[in-house]
Formats: C-alpha cells, sequence, structure tokens
C-alpha cells in the first residue's frame, strides 16, 4: 500500500477499471435460533468497467451483500464461507486489520444508504475531509481538498462553500453528492452505492442518477448500485441482478431482464412497477409477502410460496443458478422462457 | 365535498442571527375535492405539497383564505366546533415503521379510536372488537393473525395496511395519504394503491392523494385529478391522465422528464425538459415562480406573473405564457 498524494483522476484506459468477482459467497447473522443466512451462496461477477444494479425487497440480502464488498459485515453477522476477490486486491474476505483499512476508502468507495445522515453533525464537510485524508495518511493534504472541489464542482456545486457547510446547511440532493464526493477523492476504483436515490424527490433523483453514470464513465470505475426500485437503476445501469432470499435468481444485461424476464419473481416484479404509460388493469401486486431470516424456507425454492409456476420439484430442490447467453437464472420453470414484451434494444 | 380558496400559508424561519426569514409555503392554493373523488397533489419537495394536506386534515392552521367542509367555512371556528368536521377527514401517514406505537398490539391500537368512535355514535362496547376484525377484513388482512401482534412482527405493507384500518375507524369520508407508498417495498406498493382504489369505490371515500411519483396518482382510480404544485402555487391542474400524457408546463414536463426509464421496457420520451438550475426558495418572487429554472422562459416570464387559465385551448389549467405539448413520458416498446 503506498502512501503517496492521490494521483489526479485516473482516466481510462492507463488505469482498467477492476473487476469483481463473488463466488459463493455465503453471510450468516447469529440468532437466538442459530445462525441464519441472509446470503446464501451467491454467484456474482462484476465486469469491469460496467454499472450493476442490485435490485431486491427488504430482506433480499442485498444491503449485506454490499458490505461484503469491504469484508464490513458487522456482528452478529459474519461472513462463513466464500470468496470476494477484487482485481489488484485478492481475497477481500481474507484481508484484516491494516490492510483492509486501508483498502475502504481508498480501493472500495461506499456510499451509504441514507448517506444525508451519514455525515458528522459536528464537524464542516472540510474537516470530515481532513479527517479522511488523515486516516488514509495523505501527505498531500491540499491536493485532496483542491481534488474535492473539482469533483463537488464536477456535480454542478460550489466546493468551496460546501467544504465550509455542516450538513444540515446542504439539502438532501447535496448531501448525497457529498458523500458521492468522500467516496471517490481517495480515487476508489470499486464504488458501492447503497440506495443513492431513495428520499429524493424526483428531479434530485435524476440529477443523482445522470452524475453517477457520468462520472463514472469519466472515472473508469466498476460500480455497484443497490437498490429496492427497480426504476433508479434501470436508468443507469449495464447490467441487472434481482435478489430474494438471500439468492441472485436472475443476472443480465438490464435490457433483457427487463425486457424478457425468465424468473418468476423477475416478471411479478416488473408487472408490480407503477409506470407511467401502458394499461393499468395489467399490473398487479405480487401476492404474499417477502420472507425474513426467520420465515426462510429450509429446503426448496425460496420464492415458491409467491410463486404462480410453482411445481412439485419447487417444494424439496432448491433451483440452481443455469448460465445461458449471458443470463443467469435459477428457477426450475425458467426453461420455457415466457416473453412478456417484445425486446428490442434502445441505445 | 371540500373546497380551499386562496389558501396561504407563510412559516417563520428562526434561529438565524440575522434575524428570522419568512418562508411562503403556499401563495393561495384553490382546490376541490368531490365526495368520492381522487386528487393527486404533485411537486418536489419544497412545494407545499405536505402542508397543504395538512391543512385540510386539520393539523396545521393556514394565514388566509376559506376551507369549506360540504359548505360550512372553517375559518374563526373554535378547536372544539371544528372537530366533527376534520374527524371526517383522516391522514394516513408516509411511515408505516413510526406511526404505530411499538408497545401496543394491533388490537389496543385499533381499539383506542373504536372506543372514542363508540361513545360518539352511542354504540355498545361490545360493537368494538368485531368492527376491529371488520376494517382489517376490509384492508385485507387476517384479523385473527394480526390483532394480538405487535408492530415489529408485520410487513410494511401489513403495517400500512394497519394504518388505513385505524384512519377507517372514524368513518372518515376522505383519507389524505401523505407519501403513503413510498416507504413501501416495491412487489407490494401496488396492493396498497389498489385497496386505496377499493376504498374508493366501495364506501365512497375520497382520497387525497400526495407524491412525488406522478405514476402512481394512476393506479388510485377513474376521473382522478392531478395538482401540479411548485413553490406554494398549483401551476398544472387537470384530470390525471391528460397531465401525464398531455402536460404543457415546464414544470410539469420536468416533473415527468425525471422518471427513469425501464431500458428493454420503454424508450425515452422524444423530448426532455430539464430544469437549468436547481431549487432555490430564496429566488425573487417576481414573475413567474418557475422562469429561472425554466428552459424556455422569455423576458415576459420574468416580470409578469401567470395566472391559471385555459391558454392555449388545453383540456387542463394552467399557469404557464407559453403552452406548448411536448411528449416527455417514456413509451411501452410495444406502443
Amino acid at each position: 500500500m503506498t502512501t503517496s498524494s492521490p494521483a489526479p483522476g485516473c482516466p481510462a484506459p492507463s488505469c482498467p477499471a477492476p473487476g469483481v468477482r463473488i463466488r459463493d459467497l455465503t453471510v450468516v447473522y447469529k440468532t437466538p435460533v442459530g445462525e441464519l443466512p441472509a446470503v446464501s451462496g451467491v454467484d456474482l461477477t462484476l465486469t469491469p468497467g460496467t454499472i450493476t444494479g442490485v435490485v431486491g425487497e427488504s430482506g433480499s440480502g442485498k444491503s449485506t451483500l454490499a458490505l461484503s464488498l469491504l469484508n464490513a459485515v458487522q456482528p452478529p453477522g459474519r461472513i462463513k464461507s466464500g470468496t470476494v476477490e477484487i482485481d489488484g486486491l485478492g481475497d477481500v474476505v481474507k484481508l484484516g486489520g491494516e490492510q483492509l483499512r486501508q483498502t475502504r476508502g481508498r480501493k472500495v468507495g461506499y456510499v451509504f444508504q441514507a448517506a444525508q445522515n451519514s455525515l458528522n453533525p459536528l464537524k464542516t464537510i472540510g474537516k470530515q475531509l481532513l479527517d479522511l485524508g488523515r486516516s488514509h495518511e495523505v501527505d498531500d493534504l491540499r491536493a485532496l481538498v483542491r481534488d474535492a472541489k473539482d469533483l463537488l464542482a464536477r456535480m454542478g456545486m460550489d466546493g468551496a462553500r460546501v467544504l465550509d457547510s455542516h450538513q444540515h446547511e446542504l439539502s438532501g440532493g447535496m448531501r448525497q453528492r457529498v458523500g458521492i464526493m468522500l467516496a471517490l477523492v481517495l480515487n476508489a476504483q470499486v464504488v458501492v452505492l447503497d440506495e443513492p436515490t431513495t428520499a429524493l424527490d424526483m428531479i434530485t433523483q435524476a440529477t443523482i442518477l445522470r452524475i453517477i453514470r457520468e462520472v463514472h464513465e469519466e472515472r473508469a470505475l466498476t460500480t455497484l448500485v443497490i437498490t429496492h426500485d427497480v426504476g433508479a437503476v434501470a436508468e443507469v445501469a449495464d447490467d441487472l441482478a434481482v435478489m430474494y432470499g438471500g439468492r441472485v435468481v436472475e443476472h443480465g444485461r438490464i435490457t433483457e431482464v427487463l425486457g424478457a424476464p425468465r424468473h418468476p419473481y423477475t416478471q411479478g416484479l416488473i408487472r408490480a412497477i407503477p409506470r407511467l404509460s401502458g394499461d393499468i388493469s395489467l399490473a398487479r401486486a405480487l401476492p404474499g409477502r417477502p420472507p425474513t431470516l426467520g420465515t426462510l424456507p429450509a429446503a426448496g425454492c425460496v420464492f415458491r410460496e409467491r410463486c404462480d409456476k410453482r411445481m412439485e420439484i419447487c417444494e424439496t430442490v432448491e433451483p440452481q443458478s443455469v448460465t445461458l447467453d449471458g443470463r443467469t437464472v435459477a428457477c426450475h420453470a425458467a426453461g420455457r422462457p415466457l416473453p412478456l414484451v417484445k425486446r428490442k434494444e434502445y441505445a | 365535498m371540500i373546497t380551499g380558496t386562496g389558501i396561504t400559508k407563510t412559516f417563520k424561519q428562526r434561529g438565524s442571527v440575522l434575524g428570522g426569514r419568512d418562508v411562503p409555503a403556499l401563495r393561495g392554493v384553490d382546490f376541490a375535492i368531490e365526495k368520492g373523488g381522487a386528487v393527486s397533489f404533485i411537486g418536489e419537495s419544497g412545494c407545499g405539497k405536505t402542508t397543504l394536506g395538512r391543512i385540510i386534515a386539520g393539523l396545521e392552521t393556514y394565514d388566509s383564505g376559506e376551507i369549506l367542509i360540504d359548505g360550512a367555512p372553517m375559518s374563526g371556528l373554535s378547536h372544539r366546533k371544528r372537530q366533527p368536521h376534520f374527524r371526517r377527514i383522516q391522514l394516513i401517514h408516509q411511515d408505516p415503521y413510526s406511526a404505530l406505537n411499538p408497545t401496543r398490539t394491533i388490537h389496543q391500537t385499533l381499539e383506542a379510536p373504536l372506543r372514542l368512535r363508540a361513545r360518539q355514535t352511542g354504540r355498545p362496547r361490545s360493537w368494538i372488537d368485531g368492527r376491529a376484525e371488520e376494517l382489517l377484513a376490509l384492508v385485507g388482512i387476517d384479523p385473527g393473525y394480526v390483532l394480538p401482534r405487535y408492530p415489529h412482527q408485520l410487513s410494511g405493507g401489513m403495517r400500512q395496511r394497519v394504518v388505513i384500518a385505524r384512519a377507517l375507524t372514524m368513518d372518515p369520508e376522505m383519507l389524505v395519504a401523505d407519501e403513503a407508498v413510498s416507504m413501501i417495498d416495491v412487489s407490494m406498493r401496488l396492493g396498497i394503491l389498489a385497496l386505496l382504489k377499493d376504498l374508493r369505490e366501495r364506501l365512497g371515500v375520497s382520497v387525497l392523494f400526495i407524491t412525488h411519483d406522478i405514476a402512481t396518482a394512476r393506479y388510485i382510480g377513474d376521473e382522478g385529478e392531478v395538482y401540479v404544485l411548485y413553490r406554494g402555487q398549483v401551476v398544472e391542474r387537470g384530470p390525471t391522465e391528460s397531465i401525464i400524457a398531455d402536460p404543457v408546463h415546464p414544470y410539469t414536463q420536468s416533473l415527468l422528464s425525471a422518471i427513469p426509464v425501464l431500458h428493454g421496457l420503454e424508450r425515452p420520451g422524444a423530448e426532455q425538459v430539464v430544469p437549468t438550475e436547481a431549487l432555490d426558495e430564496r429566488q425573487a418572487d417576481a414573475g413567474c415562480l418557475f422562469a429561472r429554472r425554466c428552459p424556455f422562459s422569455t423576458d415576459r416570464c420574468e416580470n409578469e406573473t401567470p395566472v391559471l387559465g385555459h391558454l392555449g385551448e388545453t383540456v387542463q389549467l394552467h399557469a404557464c405564457f407559453h403552452p406548448k405539448h411536448r411528449s416527455v413520458i417514456p413509451l411501452g416498446v410495444g406502443e
């Protein structure tokens, strides 16, 4: 780990974005009834230089999965098995102590859920930036402040004014941008955004999504966006992974997953999105409720309770992920794809 | 039927060393909500939609203007005299996680207002338990499962249904739903919207729906009306479908442009309207309030104030000097 001052903006292609490979990851939480899996045997590959969206409802394990990228699952949770390999870093699960601390922030940037509320209310943004620099042994703090100002200006804000502000002086959208700045200012190449647009109104959300896309391209990042809102990722992501009950049930190119979903959960989720056009009478909510740690079935498919294509085999055998033409689906019934709408690509 | 004319509300911001500052939340809003109707207030944060909702629910005072509930004026009435009127309007809170008392079972939560209602209507106490079960069944949850449980044992969607059941204990004629689905998992949002629609149709309850997501307004039923609010003013108002499919005010168009496109299922609208700068409430009030952010503003917009009207022979009312149809909403791939 070097302690040199951060290089100003790392332009592609001299500095290629790293890939991330999650293999057979299982994360468990300790409860009075034993250890329960929040994430079970997840395989997920983030292609270098892409934005991958992970959608799931509450309790689907999406935030736990994101924290695993930093090896930051807090007790009573722990990573039970599996690997998280990041190019240039190796297996993050095996990192510990000082090495791990250095990785967080400098290699993997994380914009926390409700970044609006994750800033220190007693310190100005500038002071928090200097704290971040010192804790990562940045020699040239002036350069760090300069980079921060550039990033803030890039996101359409007056850098000097923002750095002199306390968090209560900034609006929700501004705080979110400060969170993104803090995640990127040490030139992290892998960035995780947890619910980046929740609690923001539509116009601010559109601005933040555009900023995420532009900064991602300019700095050659590998980005993971975690959200419960399909709309929020549909606008920016290249790939989409759908999580349910701690599993990735479908993963592929976003236009393909949305245009021709193959897992019954993805199909139901898309039908359930309130939309501006199309027939209202065709839209319907998914029956039932998402499982919690305690109500996950021990055997068989985790989605079967709410599934309209349920078969006998679903009761006993957990479906394996099958990859075909770049699309991964874990469903016994997905062998017979049901095209919901005509598939068509738009640039 | 509830009507409001010229409602204004100004909040005083205190605590600054430089003295207080007036923040106008509502600048003269007219509205009318028919019995059994569905009205949606739409706008970005800070546009005054929540304040207006709270005023209509009787939880906030207003500075000037008049609210009529079935023709009876509300201003000047004492709290005691107003109270029976506002009983008929109940608020559904945004956050089902904090709207329910965590130390009370659902049975206790529903029992308290029902006991009050029983006293008001002269019903026996034995009526209470049956009514609680009836209400829970009405909102689509199993009373036997829910009644003995505490809020933390229920999912977000179930809690929101309990919150709606609690609002129904007072036999309201109108429900004010402030962002009622924004905290609920996507797969269950339509269920809550369908429930509101169902209550409208079955009980004749009118619904005031406050949201920043216009798409959800389509799902609370036919013949709905949308009010687009901007900095405390109504800038466009009309039938839901015509506001969504055929907006003429640039602010409405920028709200609709901001809605994410589901690539693969939809293609973006032919035109996009993006505000030229972020919302700044401290901007001067002269002329059209949206002029500074509007990509199409002219000198006239800076100096003259537009009023709601049908300029350009539009279906809806709008407050813009230069109304123009722009197709901004994403369309389905097949359409």
